[in-house]
């Protein structure tokens, strides 16, 4: 079902292109729970009669988020929510992950790092996340 | 008619020039628009719009330099051609004694593609009684008209010059949203001239900027945005005279701050500064209007 709190807003003569403002706007209410797992998201001509805006701005920004994983396509539907928890094998979720691993590897090279000490800087992250 | 394939572009320009007499208007511009695209040609007041779309059309012929639109000669345009192409003129001079109805009748006789179920639907959207006279209608309904004339025929290429440089803010955004919905159909190819940004920042996807006779830049308009930025860089001791970014649009430097705009910020340049200067940056996002200011060099 089509959520019916959200509103979405966009500034046009912003810095920040429009498709980038609907992303950013799809996942602060993910974060705070305006939308929730399995919510559907208004269909592309929806959103640009809505905002006036091109069809091709909203299109981008729900395939940006579909290849980020916060949505999926639903044929026939539209643009759901994925739930927040993993799915698929460990082997392509770890797949996921290594790209944006790189450059950090990359960037604590430059800084002289050793292997240890990066994964220090990981390890110290995980710990923050848990407190 | 060569009929252009499916990925052909609909326009190519390369090094086109336009001369009025001594005046050099056109000084080679190079420009290719894909189908499907909704362009903004963005300019200054004389840089030159409207004669580029006017010898795109055919309406004037250039000096040199090589030009096609849905594949043709622009000065040897076919019927064929003409019967996909649609055109909206800066100054839209419709006959004033004429109905709604009659002078769509009138250009419907033009085309032999016409769908007048189309033409008259969009008028009943768009507010124009049928029975009205053409004389006493705002500028905007005329503008309006003039747009529903451009697409009875169902043209896969609409060209508009300076569409909205006519009418109040509120005809503006009202002829902008008319816009949009003809933006609907993807098949369809659109490129209007403006020189006011933020006509552009809702309808188009791409962008091309025209300066003093030239494409300066074309690109889609999100990449614009994500990659002209303004830097603000502090240096805790007097920046020297020669100090300088790498693909910067305009610098200006004052004591200990340097304001730069670039084209692009590489992953590694905020460091660089950082480190070469002493200095701490700030990264801004700039609007179109800012970024057209910036590459006038008068921002």
């Amino acid at each position: 079902m089509i959520n019916p709190s959200i509103q979405f807003e966009v500034h046009p003569s912003s810095g920040v292109p429009i498709y980038r403002q609907l992303m950013e706007q799809v996942r602060a209410m993910i974060a705070s729970g305006q939308l929730a797992d399995g919510d559907l998201l208004p269909s592309v001509r929806q959103m640009a009669d809505e905002l006036q805006v091109n069809m091709m701005t909203v299109s981008k920004a729900w395939s940006r988020l579909e290849v980020e994983g916060v949505l999926e396509r639903v044929r026939g539907t539209g643009m759901r929510v994925t739930s927040g928890v993993a799915s698929g094998p460990l082997k392509e979720r770890k797949a996921d992950l290594k790209p944006l691993v790189e450059p950090m590897v990359t960037r604590g090279q430059q800084l002289g790092l050793t292997d240890g000490q990066i994964l220090d800087v990981v390890k110290s992250v995980l710990k923050e996340r848990k407190q | 008619m060569n009929a252009p394939s499916n990925d052909a572009p609909l326009i190519q320009v390369s090094g086109l020039m336009k001369n009025f007499d001594t005046t050099q208007v056109l000084k080679g511009v190079d420009l290719t628009i894909p189908r499907g695209t909704v362009t903004g040609l963005l300019g200054k007041n004389g840089s030159g719009k409207s004669t580029l779309l006017k010898c795109l059309l055919g309406l004037l012929k250039s000096s040199s330099g090589k030009a096609t639109i849905l594949g043709e000669d622009p000065w040897h345009l076919s019927a064929e051609a003409k019967g996909q192409l649609g055109y909206v003129a800066q100054e839209v001079s419709l006959y004033a004694w004429m109905r709604v109805r009659q002078i769509i009748e009138y250009t419907a006789a033009f085309y032999p593609t016409w769908n007048n179920d189309l033409a008259l639907d969009l008028a009943r959207r768009w507010e124009l009684p049928t029975e009205d006279r053409v004389g006493p209608m705002s500028q905007g309904q005329q503008q309006k008209l003039a747009l529903i004339l451009a697409l009875g025929h169902e043209p896969d290429l609409l060209i508009l010059d300076e569409p909205v440089a006519s009418l109040d803010p509120s005809a503006r955004r009202e002829f902008l949203s008319t816009l949009l919905e003809v933006t609907r159909d993807e098949n369809r190819t659109v490129l209007f001239s403006t020189h006011i940004t933020t006509d552009l920042e809702r309808v188009a996807d791409h962008v091309a900027v025209l300066q003093e006779g030239k494409i300066v830049y074309h690109d889609e308009l999100d990449d614009l945005k994500d990659s002209v930025k303004r830097l603000r860089v502090t240096s805790e001791a007097d920046l020297p005279t020669s100090f300088g970014v790498a693909n910067s649009l305009r610098s200006e430097i004052s004591g200990k701050h340097a304001m730069v705009a670039v084209t692009e910020v590489g992953p590694t340049l905020v460091e660089e500064i950082e480190s070469r200067w002493q200095a701490s940056v700030t990264v801004e996002d700039l609007s179109l209007e800012e970024i057209f200011l910036e590459m006038h060099g008068d921002a």
